[in-house]
């Protein structure tokens, strides 16, 4: 029984983003902004948001020109048939690398928080089962679970930051300026990867009622996450300060650290539960993002079958690297400076290509007339 | 691609058994006829069809009308018919009357309700307490709508209690039913079809709607779907709800059963269609969202917070039914560090003696509390108090006393079975009680993070279940616009929008000055 396929709404594609791109706020990220720029590490997804900005604008705005076609219609369209097909591909295995590491380091940190002693592989295999499931539910539905959940995600962020303050040190933040001016201005285009799934989401536009909406809804949801992550990082830096450099994954470090009153020590396990959810739900998006990545590449229309198959593939992937330190500090990390400038390339080259092969032109005049 | 692999495969092992059955050809052919002119032939005919002296209630009485000097019969069922009635208004006039009219009317005093000719009809108005006047000479039949059918008369609902708001329920008589519809909306436009939807037994189903407000469409779907079923018999409303269903094994119920009119009626002011039936108590409301099963009448009567108050105390109930015994488990066996040290000491005091792993010792108790239930259900209410002393006493104390199970697995499991309770609607309850087994192995296998990966699962088929069309969690996710009523209740003021997802003719339930 085929269900018909609905639309996706504004409010669900808002939180499938800010899941997607908040939730780095509590993996190792906060870590390495520490790492790069120390105490002024807080304005790095600040700064990286406003150096973002340019190629997701001009991205848009080549996408408005094809109402209703996704990023890989966009991209072939403008960069014709041989060299669009290599860009897509290129972004395909980029972000297919980037699904099985993160994966991979997410389990990595159950085990390593939760699950001491169960084996990795079944903590993972859960993981890409539920995510498989999810995916294979459509991205409607995925949306419509993220949006149901999302507030308990998000109040039950703000309550672990908010507890963190009771033993944290506002002085931590001095200097101000950390490593320097120039030192921040230049991490921060580095790490403009932190926010490269956004050019990911543009592959959702068919489903969204108009270009309109998926407009006003990446808009609040860049907002949203660059703010969270941002003051995140600043919670986490208050709290420990140096040795937040040092740290694996602050996030789970602060549940772990905080604690209701005197009677109740540990709460973590609250904000696990949330967490972990918001987590399925990334990853479940994401998977259904890639795989109609592949459905596009090689033209195949129920893309939907391929879901178990593509997540087995990324489990395999995923378990090859042997530490979770190989994953965290060299496979993760060179993703991440691989995918940011060549996604910001991309989103250039097509406005560019668009610029130049006179689109926007006959967009103005089609309006016109 | 799956089905069209394993289809061969299936019809190999699956073949239909071999029935030897006697063909009903011939009667199906007498009843497309019409009667005959001949007075005896047809009254050999009824009397073969209604087997009569055989059928001890199917009463016949051949006698001649005075006024008209020629020979009839009466022919009803006298256990579905109003005796006196027929006496004084039908079978006295007949045959006292010796006034020289021609017309059948105007010797009765009882009005026809119709005519006929076909055999086959005729049988069918007189199964359901019509009475039948054949005359000799005469080539059609008079039908007498003298239908007296004994039940219950109209209690208040058992199974819905409220504190506030009308105490009145459905009973078993389609008529009081419909009158109970019927005096709550005041407008020609609640429409009452009939549908017939079994063969054999022919049972009646009501369609009621308001014509102004129901979504054509869906009227139709519900209308094709009750055509498309090929069934002898339908006893209940409950039994064609499993008809009707999308997905009849799914632990998630679609249909909304209620046997409150108030409630019947409160949804077809909003759009939704209702399906009442002969001999149901009950009605059946089309499409119901988890909300309206979560919902519960008595949060509409009282006063806005009153009524959200109940509904969040609901909203909690339902997560600590669902969750409380799973996450002891989780806790005690994966997360002990989240038990302050006191507790954990006093808790691993108790547990000290207990031979049973925790889950084991979950699943008995639940086990045993589902037991109580069932059997508080069934046994004859005079000796109901027994169950009460039976579980309390025997279960509780005993069991702790035997070092079976530990004191605060009994506080658990009392606590999640009593939420259990708050959930009015049966199914729904059903569907969250049976989730909670889910959990409790959820959480056996893989502590918190099983029991999250499959409350993510759960959700995501939640989301994806629809009934007639509509999302579960409409209009929630997907968003629709609505009157609001969904977790939180607005004031009745601000509630101005019928729910979207019905798509109604009129959306606007109070037009702003």
């Amino acid at each position: 029984m085929k269900q018909q396929r609905g639309k996706l709404g504004i409010r669900e594609y808002v939180s499938i983003a800010i899941m997607m791109v908040g939730l780095k706020a509590t993996e190792e990220t906060p870590a390495r902004l520490y790492n790069m720029a120390q105490n002024a590490a807080w304005m790095i997804p600040l700064l990286s948001a406003v150096f973002f900005f340019i190629p997701l604008f001009l991205l848009i705005k080549t996408m408005s020109l094809f109402k209703g076609e996704n990023l890989f219609y966009v991209v072939q369209k403008l960069l014709g048939r041989y060299f669009g097909f290599f860009v897509c591909l290129v972004i395909f295995v980029l972000s297919s690398f980037a699904f099985s590491f993160d994966t991979r380091d997410y389990s990595n940190i159950i085990r390593a928080f939760y699950f001491n002693t169960t084996p990795l592989l079944v903590l993972f295999a859960i993981l890409m089962t539920i995510c498989a499931y999810g995916a294979k539910k459509g991205i409607q539905h995925i949306g419509s679970v993220s949006y149901l959940i999302i507030f308990y995600v998000i109040i039950s962020f703000i309550v672990a930051l908010l507890l963190s303050t009771q033993d944290s040190n506002i002085q931590a933040l001095l200097p101000i300026w950390g490593a320097g001016k120039l030192a921040i201005l230049k991490q921060s285009s580095q790490r403009i990867s932190m926010f490269a799934e956004f050019f990911m989401l543009t592959m959702l536009v068919p489903y969204l009622k108009s270009n309109k909406e998926f407009r006003k809804g990446t808009w609040i949801a860049y907002f949203c996450v660059s703010i969270q992550t941002s003051v995140a990082t600043l919670f986490f830096i208050c709290l420990m300060d140096q040795s937040l450099g040092g740290m694996g994954y602050p996030f789970h470090t602060t549940i772990r650290y905080i604690s209701l009153g005197s009677y109740i020590p540990n709460i973590e396990i609250f904000f696990f539960v949330i967490w972990i959810m918001g987590v399925f739900i990334r990853f479940a998006a994401f998977l259904y993002i890639i795989a109609l990545m592949f459905g596009h590449i090689f033209k195949i229309k129920d893309f939907e079958y391929l879901i178990p198959l593509l997540a087995t593939l990324y489990l395999l992937i995923g378990n090859m690297p042997n530490n979770p330190i190989e994953v965290a500090q060299e496979l993760k990390p060179l993703i991440g400076t691989i995918s940011g400038p060549v996604f910001s390339a991309i989103a250039l080259l097509l406005w560019l290509s668009a610029l130049l092969k006179g689109e926007f032109k006959h967009a103005k005049n089609k309006n016109s007339m | 691609m799956k089905k069209s692999f394993l289809k061969p495969l299936r019809n190999l092992f699956k073949t239909e058994p071999q029935f030897y059955e006697q063909s009903n050809q011939q009667r199906i052919h007498l009843k497309e006829q019409d009667i005959s002119s001949h007075y005896e032939q047809n009254l050999e005919t009824f009397k073969s069809i209604f087997s009569i002296p055989k059928n001890f209630d199917v009463k016949i009485h051949d006698f001649t009308i005075r006024a008209l000097n020629r020979r009839a019969f009466l022919l009803y069922i006298s256990t579905m018919v109003d005796l006196e009635q027929i006496r004084k208004n039908i079978f006295g006039p007949l045959i006292e009357s010796n006034q020289p009219i021609r017309e059948i009317q105007e010797i009765v005093t009882f009005p026809i309700e119709r005519t006929s000719t076909q055999i086959g009809e005729i049988t069918e108005t007189i199964t359901s307490g019509f009475t039948a006047l054949i005359i000799d000479g005469d080539p059609q039949c008079y039908l007498f709508g003298t239908s007296k059918v004994q039940g219950r008369s109209i209690e208040k609902s058992d199974n819905e209690v409220i504190v506030r708001g009308a105490k009145e329920a459905f009973n078993e008589k389609l008529v009081d039913n419909i009158s109970l519809i019927r005096k709550k909306i005041k407008n020609e436009n609640l429409i009452i079809e009939a549908h017939v939807v079994s063969k054999r037994s022919r049972n009646d189903v009501l369609i009621v709607y308001e014509q102004d407000l129901v979504n054509d469409e869906l009227l139709k779907t519900i209308k094709d779907k009750l055509e498309s079923l090929n069934t002898d018999s339908i006893i209940d409303l409950s039994i064609l709800e499993q008809y009707l269903e999308e997905r009849p094994r799914s632990l998630f119920p679609t249909i909304l059963n209620t046997e409150r009119p108030d409630r019947a009626v409160s949804f077809i002011e909003e759009g939704h269609i209702i399906l009442l039936m002969s001999n149901s108590p009950n009605c059946l409301v089309l499409p119901a969202t988890f909300w309206a099963l979560f919902h519960s009448p008595e949060d509409h009567y009282l006063r806005t917070p009153y009524g959200n108050f109940i509904r969040l105390l609901r909203f909690m109930a339902l997560f600590i039914s669902m969750f409380s015994s799973s996450f002891y488990i989780a806790i005690t066996n994966y997360h002990v560090g989240m038990i302050p040290p006191d507790l954990l000491m006093a808790m691993a005091g108790t547990r000290e003696r207990v031979p049973f792993p925790s889950i084991i010792e979950i699943l008995m108790m639940e086990l045993a509390f589902e037991l109580i239930r069932e059997a508080g259900l069934r046994v004859p209410s005079p000796i109901g108090p027994t169950i009460g002393i039976v579980g309390a006493l025997i279960l509780g104390q005993a069991a702790v006393q035997a070092n079976i199970i530990s004191p605060i697995v009994i506080i658990v499991i009392a606590l999640s079975g009593l939420s259990s309770f708050i959930i009015s609607d049966t199914s729904m309850n059903f569907a969250i009680r049976l989730c909670r087994f889910l959990f409790i192995f959820a959480a056996g296998f893989m502590g918190i993070y099983g029991m999250g990966a499959l409350m993510v699962l759960g959700l995501f088929y939640l989301v994806s279940i629809k009934s007639f069309g509509v999302p579960y969690f409409a209009p929630m996710t997907p968003h629709f616009s609505s009157g609001r009523d969904l977790i939180i209740r607005p004031v009745p003021m601000n509630q101005r929008l019928r729910p979207g997802y019905l798509k109604p003719k009129d959306m606007v339930k109070q037009r702003k000055d």
